[in-house]
């Protein structure tokens, strides 16, 4: 389209819509509703505030109520069909991430009813000193506006993102509908003058150890605690909820307003506690939130790098600057500057082989040097000239230099395992992942539901727990096998189980087995059982159908989603976060799992229901 | 019954009674719900009890401090009206001068019988309950005050800064202009109209409830203020925040 197609084209939608658009005040782009559309702009630098001000106002009323009598009523004013012309990517994506904060779980509708009935209609962008998209992957979108406005030479390309945007152009730019399909056109490649010094997928990792880093003190030191940078960030959302009430004090409305967790009475409670106290407190909280909290529920950061935090501070904070330093900082072992050190293996000598069942056996390995891990962590085990593969760690995390694996024979690379004799060498490297929260399960009972080879992980929780068996409540043990010929680690079950100190439960699916157990499936085991939910963490570790079966029950018998924890093993290959074999959608397996609790994988299609 | 208010004035410029009296149309529906008892702008009457006293202006002699402590004595509750009243506001600006000598500057020969004391706000003198801040006050604060004493709330201002108000209004900083601003650390409430107006804030709602000075000291000295200059800027309306 031409420029003056396009200025047609705006001063058609006026007449249907609300059509928002950048306008020069004081200087400075603001986004508001454009009276004339020859003002229309499609290049500019950063709005003051993002396009949050119109799906997400300031000033929104949730109901209106009588106080008389107590009478509901509802909100006054349905949302208005509105078009924001001039959405940079880097607000596209902070759209998203308030779809993603505001749709989950309850949605809400107040925002939904504003969502629905605006249009978003991106335009690029020219980044400056405070922008650092580049580094957050930001300066780009392919999805999540109705259309977008590329640039070249004098005229612009556009882009369709959706029905609604092609009947857009279909009903007030007519013109456009007959001319060619062209593909659509990469954005121009960006310069930042700020930017992160390390990849994002750090981020989680590195701020998983900065809780306590004494840069929170400097920077609530320095913080003047006006919520500016929050007020103005595209996808900070943080509200208060108010009564206003009418000057005959008859009627009111309850309103929501921005609030803003840098305010010192935010986290304060009627009582004078104030939850985060100090400066430094709120300024931690609100990186957490930014690039860790949110990464982990979502896996992105909260965080589009548009800069607007740091244009308007008063004390100079910038989170590039706050993230780099914390980057460098960071213990240098992230670090490694031997090229493709962390991919070599480290050689560890076998002290030991037990033949655990016809196909599976345990190894007891001497490490070079003793590791801490969780239970469920893994190790990668390497044959040179086969390759690696990865293997639960079946011992318990006791510090010691002795670690067991159990290889159940099936490939190349097993076979070859297998054929290893006792006081051979094994390449190891590791142990990689997240493993079961043992400091979270003090103090609780336990249900570990074990089925198949799941049991391996398992048998490193359980020795872990019995290790300490006073820390915990009661422990109760669901295991289910196929058989009881390939029911591993037979002579620790028969211990647990004697020893009193377990409930243990078992089935088979064979009818008329030796140790006279049901043949049924493990779920089965699940129907009798006499938990109190309410102080019960669930460990479960088996087969993927098994997840479908049994979270359902856990559900019903009360555990909450965020204490069942699930081990959701994929084909990891190379164990870095890297090589993206073992993407659960857009999470690595071997970086946040295997062991996930089922709050921060709900969301995810292909995590249970594949 | 109607709830019965009054408003009394002592040292200050009656800015504040102003601005509840421009209320115009707001104040006539306000007056659906509660009874004007005393108003020396609009009534001479006066009564022997009422619910609510809204005093302007501070306490800079002997007999207003008995006046403000009879008004006291018949009022269920008292609120500060301006920063006059609440915090001294300029009048203060004399407390560190001698008394005697300003006098003289100021009443000449009738020195003598205007018997001027240092200026004190209304709590140095008598329990104040609620205050209302600023300079003058913003009559959409004072309608949300009186509301919530009406519906027995404690009423609430607001415990951030002015910048809020100027990050919502999409106002440009006073500091991009190379203006000291007090909006940092003062309270908001007035929806920044000093700054809107083109101005700077001087502060005069006086400070938030937790200022953070030493911050807020270290971008005034990046401007190139000492000290004594920061405690200048202080002056105009918060020597009575001590």
């Amino acid at each position: 389209m031409s420029l003056a197609e396009i200025l047609r084209f705006a001063r058609a939608l006026m007449q249907s819509y609300d059509l928002v658009a950048p306008r020069r005040k004081k200087g400075r782009i603001t986004l508001g509703t454009l009276s004339d559309a020859a003002d229309l702009e499609l290049e500019f630098p950063p709005s003051v505030h993002s396009p949050k001000k119109f799906l997400f106002p300031h000033w929104d009323e949730l109901f209106r109520f009588k106080l008389e009598g107590n009478v509901l009523l509802e909100a006054e004013s349905a949302a208005p069909p509105r078009v924001i012309f001039g959405m940079h990517p880097c607000d596209l994506h902070a759209v998203k991430i308030l779809d993603d904060c505001l749709f989950e779980g309850e949605t809400d509708s107040t925002y939904r009813a504003k969502r629905e009935a605006t249009l978003l209609i991106g335009v690029d962008c020219v980044p400056d000193e405070h922008c650092f998209c580049t580094s957050l992957g930001t300066d780009r979108i392919a999805s999540g506006f109705d259309l977008f406005f590329h640039r070249r030479d004098d005229k612009y390309l556009v882009q369709t993102g959706s029905e609604q945007g092609r009947q857009l152009l279909a009903d007030h730019a007519p013109e456009t509908m007959a001319r060619e399909h062209e593909a659509p056109l990469a954005l121009q490649v960006k310069q930042c003058k700020s930017h992160l010094q390390f990849p994002t997928e750090s981020l989680p990792l590195l701020m998983k150890d900065a809780y306590e880093d004494p840069i929170w003190k400097r920077l609530g030191d320095d913080c003047l605690g006006c919520g500016g940078c929050t007020l103005l960030c595209p996808s900070c959302y943080c509200f208060n909820v108010q009564d206003k009430l009418e000057l005959d004090l008859k009627e009111g409305q309850r309103v929501r307003t921005w609030d803003s967790c840098q305010f010192d009475q935010f986290a304060k409670v009627s009582g004078g506690d104030n939850f985060r106290a100090s400066q430094s407190d709120r300024q931690r909280h609100r990186f957490y939130r930014k690039y860790k909290y949110l990464w982990d529920q979502h896996q992105r950061t909260a965080c589009v790098g548009c800069g607007r935090c740091s244009r308007e501070c008063l004390a100079k904070i910038k989170p590039t600057e706050v993230l780099n330093e914390l980057f460098c900082q960071a213990p240098p072992q992230q670090q490694p500057t031997n090229p493709g050190s962390e991919y070599q293996p480290q050689m560890a000598k076998v002290e030991r082989i037990e033949v655990i069942s016809s196909e599976d056996r345990l190894f007891r390995l001497k490490i070079p040097e003793q590791f801490t891990f969780l239970p469920g962590s893994f190790l990668q085990v390497s044959v040179f000239g086969l390759g690696e593969a990865p293997f639960s760690i079946a011992s318990a995390p006791d510090g010691t230099e002795e670690i067991e694996l159990v290889v159940r024979r099936a490939g190349a690379l097993t076979q070859a395992l297998h054929r290893v004799r006792s006081g051979d060498s094994l390449g190891i490297r590791g142990p990689f992942g997240n493993g079961y929260p043992l400091e979270k399960m003090q103090g609780h009972d336990l249900l570990l539901i074990a089925g198949g080879r799941g049991l391996i992980a398992l048998r490193s929780l359980m020795l872990a727990l019995l290790s300490q068996r006073e820390n915990y409540g009661r422990i109760t043990l669901l295991c289910g096998a196929r058989s009881i010929e390939s029911l591993l680690f037979q002579e620790d079950l028969l211990d647990w189980h004697r020893s009193g100190l377990v409930d243990c439960r078992f089935s088979v699916n064979e009818q008329h087995n030796s140790w006279g157990i049901p043949a049924v499936d493990v779920s089965y085991l699940l129907r009798d059982l006499d938990i109190d939910a309410s102080r019960t963490i669930a460990a479960v570790s088996g087969p993927p159908e098994m997840y479908r079966q049994i979270n359902p029950l856990l559900f019903r018998l009360g555990l909450a989603d965020e204490d069942i924890y699930l081990n959701l093993e994929r084909h990891i290959k190379c164990g870095l976060g890297k090589c993206g074999k073992c993407r659960i959608n857009n999470i690595c397996v071997c970086e946040c799992g295997p062991i996930f609790p089922y709050s921060s994988v709900k969301h995810m299609a292909e995590a249970i229901e594949r | 019954m109607k709830t019965r208010i009054g408003f009394f004035d002592f040292t200050g410029c009656e800015g504040c009674q102003l601005t509840v009296m421009n209320l115009e149309d707001d104040l006539l529906q306000v007056l659906q719900l509660v009874e004007v008892v005393e108003f020396r702008e609009l009534m001479s009457e006066e009564v022997s009890a009422l619910d609510i006293a809204f005093i302007e202006g501070s306490i800079t002699r002997r007999q207003d401090r008995e006046r403000l402590q009879a008004i006291r004595a018949r009022s269920k509750t008292l609120v500060a009206l301006g920063a006059c009243a609440d915090n001294g506001g300029i009048n203060l600006l004399a407390s560190d001068q001698d008394v005697a000598a300003l006098r003289r500057q100021v009443y000449a020969s009738d020195a003598k019988h205007l018997q001027t004391e240092t200026p004190l706000p209304l709590h140095k003198v008598v329990k104040v309950d609620y205050r209302i801040p600023g300079c003058p006050i913003d009559g959409r604060e004072f309608l949300a005050v009186l509301q919530a004493l009406l519906l027995e709330r404690e009423p609430d201002l607001p415990s951030f800064a002015v910048c809020v108000e100027c990050k919502l209004a999409e106002y440009p900083c006073s500091f991009d202009y190379g203006e000291i601003c007090l909006g940092p650390v003062t309270r908001a409430g007035c929806r920044a109209i000093c700054i809107a107006g083109g101005d700077r804030c001087r502060g005069c709602r006086g400070l938030v409830d937790n200022p953070r000075t030493s911050p807020y000291h270290r971008v005034l000295e990046e401007q190139g203020l000492n000290l004594q200059d920061i405690l200048e800027q202080y002056r105009i309306f918060n020597i009575g925040e001590e």
